[in-house]
């Protein structure tokens, strides 16, 4: 009897909720080191070769008035279907508080340590969330720079498949193992059976290991194939581990995983910064198109977030002088996101910087009012709580009602009314 | 005389309800004592050797070598770096030569075996560089470098108070920073010119404190802190060594003292409080006579009083890092300068919560962002049991492990070949049936010996015994 009151109240709960969500799933592209905003998303052609360095021209959108990157060509046939926001600021230059401001939205300063929006995800789709994959996975590794979990703890942390995509066997951690195949684990698995003498939580380590089983040998397994994937689809992506990664997240979210994380390093590029843009960026429109395409293509984008961008941006100054010799330093003043889809709408800029980029001229967007918006469009009340083992109930955005760390939720960018949301 | 007392030993076992009986064995107190006092598992050379030692004496003879070996030093500097939070970023932000300063400082206290008393006052009484001076990064460890912040803390982790309402925190408000040309470097200091608060000064039990003008206003509170006569401040210490060996405290959470949270058993906690006390707060006997005890020798649970433990993340990796003989490497790009550890070091001995590596979040490593124990969690969740299954990367270390592969190389006998890897495993010898059952195994999967080693040593990382320290 408790138990369906138990039910029809979470019903309940859920109906009132149901109305924001738009998206089942979001896919980060995290470009983890810091990537330029000026060779991405925000150019500075009007300046002078002090600020847009080697790259004076741009790519001209699909949409009238938005310009991007000039590396970024593949991206710029489909502005419709992304926005962008040119205002991110939070105003610190160092990794690991420009990680935890972007992956956390909190402000950095208080006490508490809080979980990585990913954790957050999970934790709160931990009953509606029924797959047999984990509920919050990172393509191939999570950033360790801080507590994914926080003050929710390791259960919530992120699933790391560690293995290389891009590579013909892609040995996804714990379920793809070349050197056993599945008689050699079952053969193995009866010996361990049979040897087993110390009763400790006996029933509750067996029952995760016939869980283990299903996830190694089940159909989840196959979701990690990408050999299953026609090979144009796959050279679309392109054969990079970003490319790969990417083709991955499709995958998984389409099994019905909620969070993905594709972490890609290298963009910390204090030196040599425009021969690594030369290099990196084709590999990242490539990917990302074809990610947003395919995901359109298959009616998932809709349903699906995806965002693009780093713990910062870099200094839109360029820093010709040695050591640096045309290089770009951390930069969390201003800096850029690509936001697409799940609630998002397309064709897009939100926000604005000065003419040479060193300020956020229009409608600052913080930390918080992305990931809340996330949140909002995930289904959680971006307003809600969490609970901290020993503080009881905390906000989950504590930085959302602070006025110096918050300028709103990205109402200027979704398909839902401020008025029909906060009433 | 002698039989009266062998009496009075026998009834006092009685009385306690676990007899002499539930006694755990050698092979498992071998491998008890080296996990609990040094976080790692016997050579099994070390462990052969124990094994086959019969004097009497061999366990206690055992647990004062380990207490005062480097191992041991550097196990329990983990254990207090985790409480004072020392970490190179976010959210202490000590830095990586701050860390390494304060946990050079921390080691040759325990080297030292400075009392507990003293070492508390070396450690709060400090001004100065935090390079030269590290035991002053304790105040730098703090998001907000407020006195409040800094009492609330001193309050957890000496005294086991979560909550403080009193205002002994003007105690610490002259406590200033200044930074020098020096990267990184910090001058704690005490602002002299700050004015004596109005205020009286007056701590929970009513104590009234009164710093002087032109004094270190942390010396008055310091010395009720550490007294002898503020019996507490030793409670807290003896039930926190307790549950740093037995992974529960007499009164648990060891850092939440309540009048509503009563100890388990008040007398235990009196008696080695007491000990503690008269032997001046050192520390290394206080463990010494725990480990020695009743409780610690006795079986594991149910049968006797010893509660199997989940081993630590640290611990864990470290493990499969001795059994296979393949060490990861550690390294931290950022913060600057980058830091690169030697090869071989343990993950027990890396010293900064910064520094980490898949392995060591999968199981749990502490992030150090706060000074209470239960931070460390210890559950076993399905995905450490699917890296212990079938990870191909501890797969691949298991067949290139050079010390494995010689262990195949000698001809061994399938009963030689169990005793040797059990021994590097589990620290202890193959019973006879796990012997014949290998056998048996061998040959209905006709398994070559090299296979079958590899098979074991599978099996027995995934076997409970393994996992737990029990």
């Amino acid at each position: 009897m408790r138990k369906i009151y138990l039910t029809l109240v979470l019903l309940l709960a859920f109906s009132l909720s149901v109305s924001a969500q738009r998206a089942k799933s979001v896919i980060l592209v995290y470009l983890d080191g810091g990537p330029s905003q000026t060779e991405t998303f925000d150019p500075k052609p009007n300046t002078s070769r002090d600020y847009y360095g080697n790259y004076k021209g741009v790519a001209k959108t699909n949409v009238e008035g938005i310009e991007i990157g000039e590396k970024l060509p593949l991206l710029a046939t489909m502005a419709d279907k992304y926005s962008l926001i040119r205002s991110m600021t939070h105003g610190s230059n160092a990794h690991e508080t420009g990680h935890y401001a972007m992956i956390t939205g909190d402000a950095t300063g208080g006490a508490v340590v809080y979980p990585s929006y990913g954790a957050v995800i999970s934790y709160m789709k931990r009953d509606s969330y029924k797959g047999i994959l984990p509920c919050y996975i990172s393509v191939t590794s999570a950033n360790s720079r801080f507590n994914e979990g926080g003050f929710l703890g390791n259960e919530y942390k992120s699933f790391d498949t560690g293995g290389r995509p891009e590579k013909p066997e892609y040995e996804v951690e714990g379920i793809v193992n070349k050197f056993v195949d599945r008689d050699a684990l079952n053969r193995r698995m009866a010996l361990l059976e049979q040897f087993e003498t110390l009763p400790m939580d006996k029933q509750e380590i067996d029952s995760l290991r016939a869980i283990n089983m299903e996830f190694i040998w089940g159909a989840s397994r196959e979701v990690f194939n990408l050999a299953n994937e026609p090979d144009s689809v796959r050279q679309r992506y392109g054969m990079t581990r970003l490319g790969q990664s990417c083709l991955t997240a499709r995958r998984l979210v389409e099994a019905g995983v909620p969070f993905v994380n594709v972490r890609t390093t290298g963009w910390d590029t204090h030196k040599k910064h425009f021969q690594y843009m030369n290099n990196m960026l084709p590999g990242l429109d490539k990917a990302l198109s074809a990610l947003i395409a395919d995901l359109d293509a298959r009616g998932l984008l809709d349903s699906t977030i995806i965002l693009c961008g780093g713990e910062f941006g870099r200094t839109p100054k360029v820093m010709w002088e040695a050591p640096w010799n045309g290089g770009r330093g951390h930069f969390g003043a201003a800096f850029s996101y690509l936001v697409a889809g799940g609630g998002f709408v397309g064709g897009k800029v939100l926000g604005k910087t000065s003419k040479t980029g060193e300020k956020v001229v229009e409608r600052p967007v913080y930390p918080c009012d992305l990931i809340g918006t996330v949140y909002m469009l995930m289904g959680i009340d971006p307003y809600g709580t969490l609970p901290h083992v020993s503080m009881g109930e905390l906000p989950i955005l504590p930085s959302l009602l602070n006025p110096k760390q918050s300028n709103g939720l990205l109402y200027e960018i979704i398909d839902i009314k401020k008025a029909d949301y906060e009433k | 005389m002698r039989k009266i007392l062998l009496l009075i030993v026998c009834l006092s076992f009685a009385v306690a309800g676990r007899g002499a009986s539930s006694q755990c064995s050698d092979e498992v107190f071998l491998r008890r004592a080296y996990l609990t006092v040094t976080g790692s598992l016997p050579s099994a050379q070390a462990s052969a050797s124990f094994l086959d030692d019969e004097n009497p004496k061999k366990r206690e003879r055992l647990v004062s070598r380990l207490l005062n070996s480097e191992l041991g030093f550097k196990y329990m500097q983990m254990r207090w770096g985790d409480i004072l939070r020392i970490k190179s970023e976010f959210p202490s932000n000590l830095w990586p030569n701050g860390v390494q300063a304060y946990n050079r400082w921390i080691y040759e206290q325990l080297m030292n075996n400075v009392p507990y008393d003293q070492m508390v006052r070396n450690l709060l009484l400090c001004e100065g560089s935090n390079f030269r001076s590290p035991a002053v990064n304790f105040y730098r460890a703090f998001q907000q470098r407020t006195p409040e912040n800094f009492y609330q803390n001193i309050n957890l982790l000496f005294l086991g108070n979560r909550y403080c309402t009193d205002n002994g925190f003007y105690c610490f408000s002259q406590v200033q920073f200044k930074s020098t040309k020096e990267w990184k470097e910090e001058i704690i200091y005490l602002d002299y010119h700050k004015k004596i608060p109005a205020m009286r000064i007056i701590l929970q039990d009513g104590t009234q404190l009164f710093p002087k003008q032109d004094g270190d206003w942390r010396e008055e509170y310091v010395a009720w802190l550490t007294s002898p006569n503020n019996r507490r401040f030793a409670e807290v210490m003896v039930n926190r060594m307790w549950y740093w060996v037995f992974g529960r405290g007499i009164v648990h959470e060891p850092d939440d003292w309540r009048a509503d949270n009563k100890p388990s058993d008040p007398q235990l906690l009196a008696r080695l409080t007491d000990y503690f006390i008269k032997n001046n707060f050192d520390m290394r006997k206080l463990m010494k006579r725990i480990l020695l005890s009743k409780e610690f020798g006795s079986e594991a649970a149910p049968a006797g009083f010893y509660e199997p433990q989940r081993l630590p993340a640290e611990v864990i990796v470290d493990a499969l890092a001795s059994v296979t003989g393949i060490w990861n490497t550690y390294s931290s790009r950022v913060p600057e300068p980058f830091t690169f550890y030697p090869p071989r070091t343990r993950a027990t001995h890396l010293g900064d919560a910064t520094v980490s590596s898949t392995e060591l979040e999968l199981f749990g490593k502490v992030s150090r962002d706060v000074s209470l124990e239960g931070q460390r969690n210890n559950a076993i969740t399905s995905r450490q049991l699917l890296y212990l299954m079938n990870s191909s990367v501890l797969e691949q270390r298991i067949r290139r492990s050079g010390a494995i592969k010689k262990i195949c190389e000698q001809n061994l006998t399938v009963e030689q070949l169990a005793d040797a890897i059990t021994l590097r495993v589990l620290s202890r010898r193959a019973t006879a049936r796990e012997k014949s059952n290998y056998k048996e195994y061998m040959e209905k999967n006709g398994l070559s010996l090299r296979d079958l080693a590899l098979d074991m040593v599978w099996m027995q990382i995934n076997s409970n015994e393994f996992l737990y320290n029990h």
